[in-house]
């Protein structure tokens, strides 16, 4: 009997504590099923589509530098040395830390498109630049996915089941459904406040779109249409190119058309620590002695010098266009005025046109323009006064280098101009045509069944 | 017929005894048997009359009353467990005894789970280990004084940092991703044994049961087999270790212990590397071979524009091994008394213990008091109290598997920098002659930075019991664990964080805190009763509430204004601020029955019933039956008489255990808090699982305890095999999914295993020589994974990813890599098995290169005594083990990296065709002939004389002159002596503690110490 009324106490007290033992409430995480249910969820959720999507500013400046002729490895990752010495494997961390951020954008995206409409209370306006911003930076990371790593696999849901055994698409299938999202977001985006740089530079507008557009029309090797978009932004009031060093050390500048934001507190200051902490990189001699080149002017203000450092396979010089934590340079540029005025040269020089106020050469003047502000005459960048073609394409080659280095650009430019396996030959004896793309991560290969033996060639 | 006769003889002895007291004149004599040891009243206890045939037993009160004949009688007390004692009355007639414990083996009592019992009665899998077993190890922590004591019970130590982590694994490595630890319990109370502190330093952590002192301990019980594991239910499976301290005894004179060690201590063995010259001609070597295979003039490199410059660059050859490590001097006091009467028992202690490292600036000391107190209010109620407390303050270093802790970057550093400059001073960043990154001046990372931890432990506990009757007990217990640290740190501007420009170059501090409280109470009803002699029954159900919380903060300051000001409040900029609460809580409902007939057939079944937080909704309760039966052969007809067999017991058993430490909130799908451009939002953290639950361990077991000759030789054997299913499992997935993984409960690993142990008295009296042998072997094998394809971990690996895999067949802790065929004679280029022969060496042709898993473990121990002299050898063994030296893909890496130096082994690598050896030919830059391959795999075995202690019992007629009790003088050695063929510095490794996947791996690990100390216990 005794027995009987203790298992009834114990019954009995068991429930009572069961809420307070067992189910402890969590705290600071949300349950997925109540994250975005409500109109008030939208703010919250659209943060978190912006901080997935600004994890691919890092790698990509690793893709676009580090894999081409911009710098040399002096540290001890290994990641960094295969990149370094051209010698990337598939195991290598930044090429999974790039796959992992491009898909990571796209499931925010996705998860956002689809539970969007579900929800009865959300303004009409609001959903529609929700939507168009998802599309944006879904169509900016399929853009990159692609010219990374050639054909991905497409994943338009955020369904478990299908995306675990998601096969590769084709570059090309890829790269139009991108072009998809980006005119989708085009027509939806806000115009946005060029007031408040801040937000105005720091999320989507309509302008973000078009630069867009117009990098990915270059790409396609659609002068016209690059030309068109980049024109669209050159002719805007709400730009101007600013003096070079604000370029380097400033965040969010009038020239600024997209970038990824970070403050003092999130801010991954990997980029810094590689350059500056670590000297982990240091810019190649080839890309210094360019920087430092008449033609390039004050863009040398790119790199600083600092003999102390300069010992044994360090060349002492330093990358200043990714600042401490402190200080006011912490974002990725995504696209700003001066690459706008590149991508409309090329497109015009690969028209033939050349000269004019409608030719390649005043483009590439009005940047030298800038790069000689503060010099002396005879340390101004010489104007262009007349080329060939090939003479003009070859010098904004070099001046894309001036301009854009450590933005992550050359490699991607190398491989679409066909100038990789040329210029990445005489740089590294290691160099092979197999890195004209980045492998697919071995994880990847390993965790998706479809995935197996679709490895890029060469690796 | 036989039978028939002696029974009717039997009785008929009874009738004519009865009679016979009937005719003769008689008085009745009566009294009370306790326990010496805790004054308990004892019932049951046969009182005989010595040559007469009348024989009573005590009732429940253990009282008693027998009629004897007139005249001198003797009165023969006797009970299982205690030494029989004889009383010769001749006119008193009350008789009170006092009964002592029996000291030999089978009789001992040991704690079972919630309740006790006899080793005779045992018939489960669990090993003994007695306190005074640990009391000439000059370890910190009872985990690691367990090493080599018990079969079954593998112990390694992280490093040779004080106060660091230790691994302990019983019967093999159940889990890949949940904790793989025992559950520890200290007098019921369940304490956490794990980590505390949050921020990083290296591989190295801190271990909160090294705040516990050992010596407090009377006895370590190690729970082996489900039979004995099953009443700890979802916490069971990687076995349970019962801690029991030491408590007073009844009707003791009070006694007071002083004991005082001091020693010193020193790493067992220094790598020897290369000098200034040697590695400067090494250097230009490489740069040449490099150079030579440059086909443009413009891709060659100077040597001497690298710096080195023969003649110069080697003026300086500094010994950084030496620079950073010393002789660490090692301290401990504690004093102790015990005492009580029939009432009140007593145990109080304390210490204090300070141990240098033999890393420079690494110093660990602890203070711990105890107290422990039992109180008998009357017949029916007492109660207790467990009380201990431990204060720790760790002075540490960043160092032990870390590229850029102190000890790693001393093995790195090349000899021609120095530390100090011609004035004396510590070079540091601004210096023009600063080694610079990676390696820094691993002095000054040593000496510079304040980094303290401080760690509290406070265990306690208060129990009541209250006898409805003397066999229903009803017994509560209220408890709590506390762990504590609060971490100090400040890193001025002379060091390599400090001078960060990423965190302002002017000093950076950090401050944090972490708690840990656990409140457990448990209630538990015993009952026991016999019917008729024969069958003997007893059972006990009971609950069991148990709620755990975690709290943590920490906050960083950056921006100092000079190195003189290194508080967070003097920061320029103080930000990184966190703050962080987590809790669980487990429910349960256990019970136990056990039934014997004549202590000969024996038969057991435990199970609990457990609840957890940490299970998905859809799984909340689980259930952990066992069963288990015995046999003591020696108790039947044909063995009673065979004088020299003591006991023949074979058992078996059967049951499941789980394990719930799968972490807090794992099953639910979350979104937590995140940033962009200075506002904050949610982003997806993992995907829900409702039906996450505890692994599962199915575990049988057989097991033989044999002794002989009234114990002087006994030995037991286990054979095991245990299957742990429903492994928690972050199923890796893909990236296009938009996570990296999904926790489930997937796969399964398998534990088969033999122990055997054996102890033996070869010689008693005045010269005692016993031996203790155990010796195991555990056979892991992952039986099933997610999906076929395999799982890489550990380190990354230069060419094939990852240092180790989880592959189904293999066991875990297995290595990973290209296998290495040698150095090509011609060319001097490495040679790999191109093991999917498609021509070329690549990723895919990465494969099984060994396992850490020994395939023999065990210990030891030889322990002679001899007029007051006391000698104990403790030799600990691990055999068929694989270590990676990992290490050596820094410290014999041929020309990948020229900044670090290089083991002696690297002067016979290739230098000309036709060189036949096993280190490739040193290229600069070269990647390919550093690939990650069995080239860093070495054998791991060892022997090692883990312990030797010599004593001195300073005769007590002298001591008895100056009022002292007993006064033992000694000395103990550890790890004095160690058999390997492995060529780094310690073979006994246990990289990244707390994973189970890459176990095995020195890298840049200190190695263990070894301490001479010396002390004196004085007793009084």
């Amino acid at each position: 009997m005794k027995r009987l009324s203790y298992a009834f106490l114990l019954t009995a007290l068991m429930s009572a504590c069961n809420t307070v033992v067992l189910d402890p409430p969590a705290v600071d995480l949300l349950i997925d099923d109540i994250v975005f249910t409500t109109a008030s969820d939208l703010p919250s959720v659209r943060i978190g589509l912006y901080s997935a999507a600004r994890s691919i500013g890092s790698p990509t400046v690793q893709a676009g530098d580090f894999t081409a002729d911009n710098i040399i490895h002096l540290g001890t990752f290994t990641d960094y040395r295969e990149l370094g010495t051209k010698q990337i494997t598939p195991s290598n961390g930044v090429v999974g830390a790039l796959w992992g951020s491009v898909f990571r954008s796209i499931y925010l995206a996705n998860f956002v498109l689809e539970r969007l409409p579900t929800i009865a209370s959300v303004r009409a306006a609001d959903a529609k630049a929700l939507t168009a911003e998802a599309k944006f930076l879904r169509g900016y990371a399929n853009f990159i996915g692609a010219h990374t790593f050639g054909g991905i696999p497409k994943v338009t849901s955020t369904t478990l089941a299908t995306n675990r055994t998601i096969p590769r698409a084709s570059k090309e299938e890829i790269l139009t459904w991108a072009l998809e999202d980006l005119q989708a977001a085009l027509a939806d985006l806000p115009d946005g406040d060029p007031q408040d740089r801040n937000v105005f530079a720091g999320y989507a507008t309509k302008n973000a779109a078009r630069a867009a557009l117009a990098r990915y029309y270059l790409y396609q090797k659609n002068w016209a249409q690059a030309e068109a978009y980049a024109t669209l932004l050159i002719n805007s009031t709400n730009y101007s190119l600013v003096s070079y060093n604000d370029v380097v050390t400033k965040d969010f500048t009038q020239e600024s058309i997209f970038e990824f934001g970070y403050t003092l507190n999130d801010y991954s200051g990997d980029i810094n620590n590689y350059f500056v902490g670590r000297r982990e990189v240091v810019p190649s001699n080839q890309v210094v002695v360019s920087l430092l080149s008449r033609e390039s002017g004050n863009r040398s203000q790119t790199l600083v010098f600092d003999f102390t450092k300069q010992k044994g396979n360090d060349n002492g010089w330093t990358l200043r266009k990714y600042g401490t934590a402190d200080e006011s340079n912490r974002n990725f540029v995504i696209f700003r005025l001066g690459e706008m005025y590149l991508i409309r040269a090329e497109a015009r020089a690969q028209q033939g046109k050349i000269t004019g106020t409608t030719g390649a050469i005043a483009d590439i003047n009005r940047l030298r323009t800038r790069a000689g502000d503060g010099l002396a005459d005879s340390a101004k960048p010489p104007l262009i006064t007349t080329a060939t073609q090939s003479e003009m394409l070859s010098i904004i080659e070099r001046e894309r280098v001036y301009e854009l280095s450590f933005e992550g650009h050359r490699w991607y430019d190398l491989v679409r101009t066909g100038r990789a396996q040329a210029v990445m030959s005489a740089f590294s004896t290691n160099w092979n045509v197999k890195y004209e793309l980045w492998p697919i991560p071995q994880t990847e290969i390993q965790r998706n069944p479809s995935l197996a033996g679709q490895q890029n060639p060469g690796y | 017929m036989n039978q028939l006769l002696r029974k009717s003889f039997f009785i008929l002895s009874m009738t004519l005894g009865f009679y016979g007291a009937l005719w003769a004149q008689n008085r009745t004599i009566t009294g009370k048997v306790t326990s010496a040891t805790d004054a308990q009243p004892l019932p049951g206890v046969n009182v005989t009359l010595k040559g007469a045939t009348t024989g009573v037993s005590t009732d429940a009160e253990g009282s008693y009353r027998i009629v004897v004949p007139d005249g001198k009688v003797t009165l023969a007390f006797s009970f299982v467990g205690m030494l029989s004692q004889e009383v010769v009355v001749t006119n008193r007639t009350i008789i009170n005894v006092e009964l002592l414990e029996s000291p030999t083996q089978l009789n001992e009592v040991v704690v079972t789970g919630y309740t006790t019992t006899q080793q005779k009665d045992v018939i489960s899998a669990m090993t003994t280990v007695k306190g005074d077993r640990l009391k000439n190890l000059p370890v910190s922590g009872i985990d690691q004084a367990l090493q080599g004591q018990a079969a079954g019970v593998r112990v390694s130590a992280a490093s040779g940092t004080p106060g660091g982590g230790v691994k302990v694994v019983i019967r093999g490595n159940t889990s890949i991703n949940a904790s793989n630890r025992p559950l520890m319990i200290v007098d019921g109370i369940p304490v956490y044994d794990g980590a505390v502190s949050q921020f990083s330093y290296g591989g190295q952590q801190d271990n909160a049961i090294s705040a516990f002192n050992t010596s407090d301990v009377e006895s370590i019980q190690v729970l082996k087999d489900a039979s004995a594991k099953a009443i700890y239910g979802a916490r069971g499976a990687n076995g349970v270790v019962l801690i029991t301290t030491k408590r007073g005894k009844a009707n003791q004179k009070t006694n007071i212990t002083f004991d005082v060690q001091r020693g010193v201590s020193d790493v067992v063995k220094r790598l020897d590397l290369l000098s200034s010259s040697e590695i400067l001609t090494l250097q230009r070597e490489a740069v040449a071979n490099f150079n030579a295979k440059q086909t443009r003039f413009q891709d060659m490199v100077d040597p001497d524009a690298l710096g080195l410059i023969p003649g110069v660059t080697d003026a300086v050859n500094t010994n950084w091994v030496d620079e950073v490590l010393r002789k660490g001097i090692y301290q401990q006091y504690q004093l102790s008394t015990s005492g009580g009467n029939d009432r009140t028992r007593f145990y109080l202690s304390g210490s204090y213990r300070d141990e240098e490292g033999v890393q420079l600036n690494n110093r660990f000391a602890r203070y711990t008091g105890s107290f422990n107190l039992d109180h008998k209010a009357s017949p029916k109620l007492s109660f207790g109290l467990n009380l201990s407390i431990g204060s720790t303050k760790n002075r540490r270093v960043f160092s032990d598997n870390a590229v850029d802790g102190v000890y790693g970057s001393a093995l790195r550093s090349l000899p021609y920098y120095a530390p100090f400059n011609e004035q004396s001073k510590l070079y540091t960043p601004n210096d023009p002659n600063y080694q610079g990154f990676p390696n820094g001046n691993p002095v000054a990372e040593a000496l510079l930075p304040r980094q303290l931890t401080y760690g509290i432990k406070f265990l306690g506990g208060v129990n009541a019991e209250y006898a409805f009757m003397p066999n229903l007990r009803l017994r509560t217990k209220f408890s709590m664990d506390y762990n504590g640290s609060q971490e100090d740190t400040y890193n001025p501007t002379g060091t390599f964080y400090g001078s960060l420009p990423s965190v302002g170059g002017q000093g950076y501090g950090a401050y944090g805190t972490s708690s840990l409280a656990t409140f457990l109470n448990s209630t538990i009803l015993t009952y026991n009763t016999s019917i008729s002699e024969d069958h003997h029954i007893s059972g006990l159900v009971g609950g069991e509430l148990l709620h755990s919380q975690g709290l943590t903060s920490g906050v960083q300051g950056r921006v100092f204004p000079r190195d003189e000001f290194t508080y967070i409040s003097s920061a320029g900029v103080v930000d990184a601020g966190s703050s962080f609460f987590t809790q669980n809580g487990l429910v349960s409902g256990f019970g136990e029955i056990k039934y014997d007939y004549k202590n000969k057939y024996l038969f057991s079944a435990t199970a609990r019933y457990d609840g957890s937080s940490r299970f998905g909704q859809d799984r909340k309760f689980g259930f952990f039956p066992s069963a288990s039966v015995g046999w003591r052969l020696k108790e039947e007809n044909f063995l009673k008489d065979v004088d020299f067999i003591e006991d023949i017991k074979l058992r078996a058993s059967y049951g499941y255990t789980g394990n719930e430490r799968i972490g807090n909130y794992q099953f639910l799908g979350t979104w937590d808090a995140t940033t962009y451009n200075g506002s904050s939002g949610v982003g997806p953290n993992s995907l829900s699982n409702p039906n996450l639950q505890w692994e599962r361990t199915r575990e049988a077991n057989i097991g033989l305890d044999v002794a002989f000759w009234k114990g002087r030789l006994s030995f037991t054997a286990e054979v095991y095999d245990n299957l742990t299913d429903a492994l928690l499992f972050a199923e890796p997935l893909p990236a296009t999914t938009g996570f990296g993984s999904l926790q489930g409960n997937i796969g399964s690993i398998s534990n088969r295993g033999l122990e055997f142990t054996l102890r033996s008295v070869n010689f008693d009296g005045a010269f005692r020589w016993t031996t203790d042998l155990n010796v195991s072997r555990n056979d892991n094998k992952v039986v099933s994974l997610a999906s076929e394809q395999p799982l890489y971990r550990g380190f990354s690996a230069a060419g094939v990813g990852a240092t180790n895999v989880i592959k189904v067949g293999e066991p875990l802790g297995t290595f990973w890599g290209l296998k290495y065929l040698g150095v090509d004679v011609a060319t001097g280029d490495a040679l790999y098995e191109d093991f999917n022969g498609d021509g070329r060496i690549t990723t895919d042709d990465a494969q099984v290169i060994g396992n850490a898993q020994p395939k023999l473990i065990g210990g030891l121990t030889n322990t002679f005594s001899w007029n007051g002299f006391d000698v104990s050898a403790f030799l600990q063994f691990s055999y068929g083990n694989s270590v990676m030296n990992y290490g050596n893909s820094f410290l014999l890496n041929p020309g990948t990296d020229l900044r670090v130096n290089q083991t002696r082994a690297s002067l016979r690598r290739w230098q000309k065709a036709g060189d036949i050896t096993d280190v490739p030919r040193y290229e600069y830059n070269n990647t390919y002939n550093s690939y990650s391959s069995s080239r860093l795999v070495e054998d791991g075995s060892y022997l090692r004389l883990k312990n030797v202690a010599i004593g001195y019992t300073v005769p007590a007629k002298w001591t008895s002159k100056i009022k002292l009790g007993t006064v033992r003088l000694y000395a103990t050695g550890t790890n004095l002596w160690t058999l390997t063929r492995y060529t780094g510095a310690d073979p006994e490794v246990s990289t990244l503690d707390g994973s189970t996947a890459a176990q095995g791996i020195d890298f840049f690990t200190l190695p263990q110490v070894k301490t001479i100390v010396g002390g004196v216990t004085v007793n009084f």
